[in-house]
């Protein structure tokens, strides 16, 4: 309850005028649409009355007013609609940057990009649930039964009786739906969904193995399973639905039946006219479609509730980093002055891991030096490049940039003084000017030329008729392997950092293209400092100076049994 | 012509072939399916025209009450016989009611599990055709088969369930309910059939530009996920070039376009259904003013005799709200078959792609035609030869081999190298039978066939070239090659990875063998996969051929030597195909074979 509550809280504080404001033009076409057939029902019993008396009736006042009403209904109605999508679409766009801002200010770790971006769609597009289907109705329902009391009780308290204890078990059933609410159910179908999913892409993707080894049919037989699972946790869901729904309308006829027995007793008794009475029980005919709205977002709550569960987590979960961050250390900012980058003893662990994965390491890199890191795969050699560039921080120790301490420097200076070289450098699908304006916003046509000059790629760019606007990636141009490398290559070039971080950089390329590539680098780096984690020899004779980083042996860590 | 159209007979007829080859459409439902969705629908439109008994129940008392207030019968109160009539209307109307929910319930029931039958059904479809296609065919990328797998059979079942049960209530209700009318009144029927038929044609003209206006937002919304997930992706390189902000600004910007280009298809959508709404309001509200003024004597016209009496006029009333109700029910459940419909288009799109790589597909099976493999099939209990002869195969148009003959013999180990390009992976694909010459055969000692390429794939080592973990743990994915899973113990599986040089890297993982491996082994780098996936080759350790395919791309020197040397004990006792480039592999006491010049057809070895 609480996660929907602050759900609501959160859209109510985000435009408080149109939260109201819906609710209001709600009830303009529900009020209408009730007044239609209970004034309908007065005035043809009214009419059959006089007829039957042969005494006048004003006619066209209630004849006016039926018209007015049906337009009032439909004119309502779309104002409603208009307004409340609107209010909602707002805040969920407003809800899915603030999701996509506290996902990339926790920073990017692992590939879990298909999760996210379901959070970011559909996640998103189910929570619009929250206000059209429970808030509106809920306070619609509320309002409308507040004055259909105050009606009731103006004519009479059997009425009145009657009509509350129907109210009464309406609300009965919300309640139930809410508190009942089959959170588990919910949850199982959430979870076969995802695994049928994962199963099919595992399928589509793994044919080869799943042939030689666990077999396609197995595979197929793994999908259909999960379909099974979320077959019985859906229909579980739907019946349930269904029973609800045939109690709100059994309530609803019941109410009816009895509202005509009431009615048909009060007029006999001479507390109400018989117009009225007629009127009365037409109203009780409308009230169903308004009372039983609630009921359908009420029955889809657990899974509207698990989206944000979902969403709210990574919100909730973002700032965690950044707060260590400046939070950072009460410390003196500075350290020795000469070295570009420093790391004083410093130990890093990922999360969960048994030991550390760098160990009190200290180095340093001096102007315009070139650092090899070397040493067998697993010992660490990418972490360091990743704590160079602040994506993770130590657990111990301390690493200076250009003299300051690194936790204190702020992301922009950060950015603007270490450019990063990676060996899976990610091409975006946009236009070959937006890719290599990542690196300077700024950048001068011209400028990207010279860059692509540099990386030995503009030639093929200039066989495009598009240019720098050709577009790159999924249904754009592609470029292989090598040439994604030199793109990346003449990204980095347009940057003037003090370090120049090389993790792995001609990894995957055959020698002629890496040791070009390798080369153009060189030439091209200026003034600045380099840290390259390699492990070919290639690069170690590239660099003034190698840094080899033992192995850890086995025998150290406990052998997990 | 004839052909054809008996062609498409035998495919609609023929459930069992739909489901083995889906000759039928995809996610269509068969003609007995079709016909319980009909029967629910009609149960719905039974349950909805209860409603005219309740509302003569209703208008009987009512009329009844008027009659005892207005003098024309004696005085009601101390009558019984008067309140007979509204009791039993009362019970009726409630009684009539449980009937109503009782096939409203039923009919949902039976719409539910026949659109889950067809889901399913597309679902066994696609995935029949994915496997059924060969491992060595071109396919869709992964991500969009998965949605459309889960995401696009998913919209099926509102189409089915709702639309179909829906469409078939739409035709029937508002007849029934016309004539119902026109047997009191002409003039009130008259109304709603001007009132009724007014509202498809309106609907028609909003819903044209509400087609277009919808289609260019999936398309917004397509765009706005791809761009979202294209940043995602990338978070890291905008991370470290100071891009995020601006980045930030992108979305919000794209998300703000989204959300204006989905008022702007909602409100043609709203229009639409406004117009609906106006038309059923207008026409309850004529309705009433005709009956009233009918019944105040002023109108003498639209009955067929004499006027208008109050229960019939009131019970004329009650009714018209139920003819405009499945139209708008209908209406609300257009867009459902709007979505269905794309669905099912793009399931046939989808199915066509993987099904029209069917050259490579050939004579591939992924079972074994007989179940039980002929006795004279090798029983692969020791290390088998293999032989290529005269074997021809073009791929895309492009001859990869031709004429090859080539024979290793048992326990031999051979390298194939040539650059790449040459079809060092076709021909390994080929020893699986992923791939069928278009001449020639492939010999594992001296027999071919499906059934045996299926028996060699259950005893073989093979690294891919790519090789993929699946979603599991560790050990799962290492014992998807086990023979019996159940009875193989830690340590087997330790050496397994020692001797794939991976020991070290499963120790680091936070859970040991138990740690869940995700999307392409998640949080393993390309070296650790080939090296996790070495160790799982390892684990069938009763396979008599070694099969790999460039098994120590992307690994540093160390780690290489690490694969190399396990490559060597596993290779012995063992026919063994190494397809490298990489001189550290080739070092491996064995035969060199190149395969550039063997595709011209005469061999060129190397000596040992």
């Amino acid at each position: 309850m609480s996660l929907v509550w602050q759900f609501v809280l959160s859209q109510y504080r985000h435009d408080r005028l149109h939260f109201w404001l819906g609710v209001l033009v709600a009830l303009l076409p529900a009020a209408a649409g009730i007044l239609l057939l209970g004034v309908s029902g007065w005035f043809i019993t009214a009419a059959a009355i006089a007829g039957l008396m042969g005494v006048f009736l004003n006619i066209f006042v209630p004849s006016a007013i039926i018209r007015a009403l049906a337009i009032a209904r439909t004119a309502g109605r779309y104002g409603e609609r208009v307004l409340t999508h609107d209010a909602t679409f707002r805040f969920l766009t407003g809800l899915r940057n603030q999701l996509f801002a506290a996902y990339a200010d926790r920073g990017a770790k692992g590939g879990r990009s298909g999760l996210l971006l379901n959070r970011l769609t559909v996640d998103i597009t189910m929570l619009d649930a929250v206000y059209l289907r429970l808030v509106v109705p809920l306070a619609l329902a509320f309002f409308v039964a507040i004055a259909l009391l105050a009606v009731w009780i103006s004519i009479s308290a059997t009425l009145f009786l009657m009509g509350l204890v129907f109210l009464i078990a309406w609300t009965g059933l919300f309640w139930f739906a809410y508190a009942r609410a089959d959170r588990k159910t919910a949850r199982r179908a959430d979870a076969a969904s995802d695994a049928m999913r994962l199963r099919a892409a595992d399928l589509a993707a793994g044919r080869k193995d799943l042939a030689v080894y666990g077999g396609l049919e197995e595979a197929v037989n793994g999908v259909l399973i999960a379909d099974q699972r979320l077959f019985h946790a859906e229909d579980v869901e739907d019946r349930r639905v269904d029973r609800l729904n045939g109690i709100s309308l059994f309530i609803g006829q019941t109410f009816l039946a009895v509202a005509l027995l009431v009615s048909v007793w009060g007029a006999i008794s001479g507390l109400m006219s018989v117009p009225l009475a007629a009127g009365l029980v037409l109203v009780v005919i409308a009230l169903p479609e308004i009372l039983g709205q609630p009921l359908l977002g009420l029955v889809r709550l657990p899974r509207t509730m698990l989206a944000i569960r979902r969403s709210l987590i990574t919100t909730v979960d973002g700032p965690q980093e950044t707060v260590r961050l400046a939070n950072g250390r009460e410390r003196e900012t500075s350290g020795p002055e000469n070295a570009v980058l420093r790391f004083v003893d410093v130990s890093f662990r990922y999360p969960g891991a048994k030991r550390n994965v760098v160990e009190k390491l200290s180095m340093q890199i001096d102007p315009a030096e070139i650092v090899a890191i070397a040493g067998r795969s697993g010992c660490g050699k990418s972490t360091i490049a990743a704590l160079a560039s602040r994506l993770r921080l130590p657990d111990e120790g301390r690493i200076f940039l250009d003299g300051k301490d690194l936790t204190l420097l702020d992301e922009h200076s950060l950015r603007r003084s270490v450019t990063v070289l990676s060996q899976r450098p990610y091409i975006f699908n946009d236009t070959i000017a937006a890719n290599l304006r990542i690196a300077d916003a700024q950048a001068s046509d011209a400028e990207l030329w010279s860059a692509l000059e540099k990386a030995a790629l503009a030639e093929r760019i200039l066989q495009n008729p598009n240019g720098l606007q050709t577009v790159l990636g999924e249904g754009g141009l592609g470029l292989s392997g090598g040439e994604c490398r030199r793109l990346a290559l003449a990204r980095a070039l347009l940057t003037k950092p003090d370090l120049f971080i090389l993790d792995e950089m001609t990894e995957g390329l055959d020698v002629r293209t890496a040791n070009d590539v390798l080369t153009r680098f060189l030439e091209f780096r200026g003034e600045s400092a380099v840290l390259m984690i390699a492990h070919k020899q290639l690069e170690l004779n590239a660099a003034d100076r190698v840094l080899q980083l033992p192995q850890q042996p086995a025998r150290q860590y406990a052998h997990p049994a | 012509m004839a052909k054809t159209e008996q062609k498409k007979a035998s495919d609609q007829g023929g459930e069992a072939i739909a489901t083995v080859q889906g000759a039928a459409a995809v996610g269509q439902p068969f003609p007995d399916e079709t016909k319980c969705l009909r029967r629910a629908g009609t149960l719905l439109a039974i349950s909805n025209l209860l409603w005219i008994l309740q509302a003569a129940l209703i208008a009987a008392a009512l009329g009844a009450l008027l009659n005892a207030t207005s003098g024309l019968s004696e005085l009601p109160s101390e009558t019984t016989s008067f309140w007979w009539l509204p009791l039993s209307s009362g019970f009726g109307i409630i009684a009539v009611a449980l009937l109503r929910v009782l096939l409203q319930n039923r009919a949902s029931n039976i719409a539910r599990k026949t659109a889950r039958e067809v889901q399913t059904r597309a679902r066994a479809t696609l995935l029949g055709a994915a496997i059924a296609s060969s491992p060595a065919a071109s396919f869709p990328a992964s991500g969009a088969f998965a949605a459309h797998v889960a995401d696009q059979i998913d919209l099926l079942g509102p189409y089915y369930r709702n639309f179909a049960p829906q469409s078939v209530r739409l035709k029937i209700v508002p007849i029934v309910i016309v004539l119902t009318t026109a047997i009191f009144s002409w003039l009130a029927a008259l109304i709603l059939l001007i009132c009724g038929p007014l509202i498809p044609v309106f609907m028609a003209l909003v819903g044209t530009r509400a087609k277009a206006a919808s289609a260019a937002q999936q398309e917004e919304l397509t765009r706005l996920g791809g761009t979202l997930l294209d940043r995602i992706r990338g978070l890291e390189t905008l991370t470290l070039f100071g891009a995020l902000q601006r980045t930030k600004d992108e979305i919000a910007t794209a998300g703000e376009r989204f959300r204006v280009g989905t008022m702007r298809v909602l409100k043609i959508a709203f229009l639409s259904s406004t117009v609906l709404e106006l038309f059923s309001a207008l026409g309850i509200a004529f309705c009433a003013v005709y009956v009233g003024f009918s019944l105040l004597g002023d109108i003498r016209v639209g009955t067929w005799s004499g006027a208008l009496s109050f229960p019939v006029g009131l019970f004329v009333l009650l009714l018209a709200p139920e003819f405009f109700a499945p139209l708008r029910a209908f209406a609300a459940a257009y867009h459902d078959r709007s979505a269905g419909l794309a669905a099912l288009e793009k399931l046939e799109a989808l199915l066509n792609e993987i099904r029209s790589d069917e050259q490579v597909a050939g004579n591939w099976k992924a079972t074994p035609t007989d179940t039980e493999l002929s006795e004279s099939l090798p029983g692969f209990s020791k290390p088998p030869s293999i032989e290529f002869v005269g074997v021809s195969l073009s791929l895309a148009g492009r001859a990869v081999f031709k004429d090859l003959d080539q024979e290793i013999r048992p326990g031999e180990t051979v390298f194939l190298n040539g650059e790449s390009g040459c079809g060092k992976t076709t021909l390994l694909d080929c020893v699986l039978g992923f791939h069928v010459p278009d001449k020639g055969e492939v010999r594992i000692d001296g027999c071919c066939g499906q059934d045996m390429f299926f028996r060699l794939r259950q005893n073989v080592m093979w690294l891919g070239q790519s090789p993929r973990l699946f979603h599991g743990s560790l050990k799962a994915n290492l014992l998807m090659a086990a023979e019996k899973a159940s009875c193989v113990q830690d340590d087997e599986i330790w050496a397994a990875l020692r001797l794939a040089g991976a020991d070290g890297l499963a120790r680091r993982l936070p859970r040991g063998l138990e740690t869940p491996l995700g999307e392409d082994g998640f949080g393993l780098s390309v070296g650790e996969i080939r090296r996790v996936a070495l160790a799982r080759a390892a684990m069938r350790k009763n396979a008599t051929i070694l099969l790999a395919d460039e098994p120590t791309a992307g690994l540093d020197e160390d780690t290489a030597q690490d694969v190399i040397r396990g490559l060597q004990q596993l290779a012995t006792c063992r026919t063994t195909l190494i397809a490298t480039h990489d001189p550290a592999v080739l070092k491996m006491s064995g035969r060199q074979l190149d395969l550039y010049t063997l595709r011209e057809g005469s061999a060129r070895e190397i000596a040992e």
